[in-house]
């Protein structure tokens, strides 16, 4: 898992569109309650892929947490 | 600087669309630096076109510069008095507009989509059935339009008796951004069309129809999507008749007209480019890219407008604070920027850039595309399964208006398959 990074969701900015859940189920759980994106606890993506994510959410809800471990 | 001014073309004008989208106009105007202004018409003051895909998801992704709440989202204004009358979610900006979203958000996620994937199929197979044993027909009346309509009905929970008259009335609609009469009395109307969406009488049916709807659920609450929305409570309080009225109509206009045109257009290309539906019957992998390629080319929706909220600045033009700014994703879906030979259909193109068919990115961001994508892909995959061949029996006849890029009859010729 090299250039592992942690991934965190705006859940102002957040409409439920899903798009993120369809690309990375394992990462991106929508609540069945508000229907608003979370990341499952502990979840991870590489580097490039998280960054492709983050440019597919159409409401720029997702960021990557640039504390998380890199390694 | 200033905007480049020009007298042509009027994209406001219906007649602009005649033909079609208008590409070699849009092509110039995106060759021009800045901002081109639109000048004042019959339908209301000028506007700023953004015609470059960049341009476009920046105005997009900004609506605190860019409101769908000051002004009007369509390019005709729309007077102060009636605005709130009229307005449903796509009309308001963040976070009123997130909290009536996320009313309904869930219905149309991924995940929640795949659920009517058999209804979606199950339909689209009978439709197809019926125009193969016909040998062909208008591909609009026979597939592409109650297709769609069936399957949001079925989602909203309005019984097929009345899919009919949906289809009906939402043309009407669409009428009131065209050139198209209406009686001003259709549909028992007494209001003054200035006070409903589109300007039309057929908005008032729609609303009718919807208050009804809303007063049957509460009394017998169905487990439908219409019976949830009747008892949603936003901040502690359930829509209003009106607001659930609004939200009707935008459910059932944006969920029919806007995937009938797609899949209008698809036709079309099945034939033109039977090269490129070939490769995807070779590999499936590539249905998804058929889809996002249909789409792009489709452009349903031709525009959307925004008001600024401030003065700024966008691709070097100054814009005023009250000043409309006009969105044309018919422009931005073919910025060469973006787009290798923007007017080829190609199911090789990669999926980052995407297209802005379903918007630029941001709270308005479409919330029916996953479900779109889902009809189309079932569609696509069933005529491809079939080997389905068609010809085109006649010229397209395409829908006036200045805002969807409809199609109202494509005769189509079954020749191979069924």
């Amino acid at each position: 898992m090299s250039g592992a990074v942690h991934l965190t969701v705006d859940l102002d900015r957040c409409i439920g569109i899903g798009q993120c859940e369809m690309l990375e189920p394992e990462v991106f759980r929508l609540d069945d309650e508000d229907g608003i994106s979370r990341v499952v606890d502990g979840a991870t993506l590489d580097r490039a892929r998280a960054a492709e994510v983050v440019e597919r959410c159409p409401s720029m809800a997702i960021s990557i947490v640039e504390d998380s471990p890199s390694g | 600087m200033t905007g480049t001014i020009v007298e042509r073309p009027d994209l406001a004008d219906p007649a602009t669309y005649d033909h079609g989208i208008p590409h070699a106009a849009f092509r110039d105007l995106r060759a021009m630096p800045g901002l081109v202004w639109n000048p004042s018409g019959p339908w209301g003051s000028g506007f700023w076109s953004v015609t470059r895909l960049d341009d476009l998801v920046a105005v997009s992704r900004d609506p605190m510069t860019y409101s769908s709440e000051l002004g009007h989202i369509q390019i005709y204004d729309v007077d102060e008095d009636v605005r709130a009358v009229r307005a449903s979610m796509i009309d308001l900006d963040p976070p009123v507009h997130t909290r009536l979203r996320r009313l309904i958000s869930s219905a149309f996620t991924p995940r929640h989509v795949q659920g009517y994937v058999e209804d979606i199929r199950g339909r689209v197979r009978s439709r197809l059935d019926s125009f193969v044993e016909a040998g062909g027909g208008d591909w609009v009346s026979a597939v592409a339009a109650p297709i769609p309509i069936g399957v949001i009905c079925d989602i909203m929970g309005i019984p097929e008796e009345d899919h009919d008259l949906m289809i009906e009335m939402t043309d009407h609609l669409v009428e009131g951004t065209s050139s198209a009469e209406l009686d001003p009395g259709a549909y028992g109307n007494t209001r003054p069309l200035r006070e409903l969406p589109f300007n039309s009488p057929a908005a008032h049916g729609v609303e009718e129809y919807a208050r009804n709807a809303r007063r049957q659920r509460l009394d017998n609450p169905t487990g439908d999507l219409l019976s949830e929305l009747a008892t949603a409570e936003v901040d502690g309080e359930r829509l209003s008749e009106t607001e659930y009225a609004r939200f009707f109509q935008l459910m059932i206009f944006a969920g029919n007209e806007t995937t009938r045109s797609a899949m209008s257009h698809l036709a079309t290309h099945l034939v033109r480019h039977a090269e490129q539906f070939d490769r995807v019957r070779s590999d499936p992998t590539l249905l998804d890219a058929a889809v996002e390629e249909v789409v792009r080319h489709a452009s349903p929706i031709l525009y959307f407008r925004r008001t600024a909220t401030i003065d700024t600045t966008l691709a070097g033009t100054d814009v005023a604070a009250g000043e409309k700014v006009v969105m044309w994703y018919a422009s931005a879906n073919f910025d060469e920027a973006h787009f290798a030979d923007p007017m080829g259909f190609d199911v090789g193109r990669p999926k980052v850039p995407g297209h802005v068919a379903f918007g630029g990115g941001g709270a308005h961001f479409c919330l029916g595309a996953s479900l779109a994508r889902m009809e189309l892909s079932a569609l696509i995959s069933e005529v491809l399964d079939r080997g389905l061949r068609l010809e085109p029996a006649g010229d397209p006849v395409l829908v006036s208006s200045n805002f969807v890029n409809g199609v109202e009859r494509l005769e189509m010729t079954v020749v191979a398959g069924g």
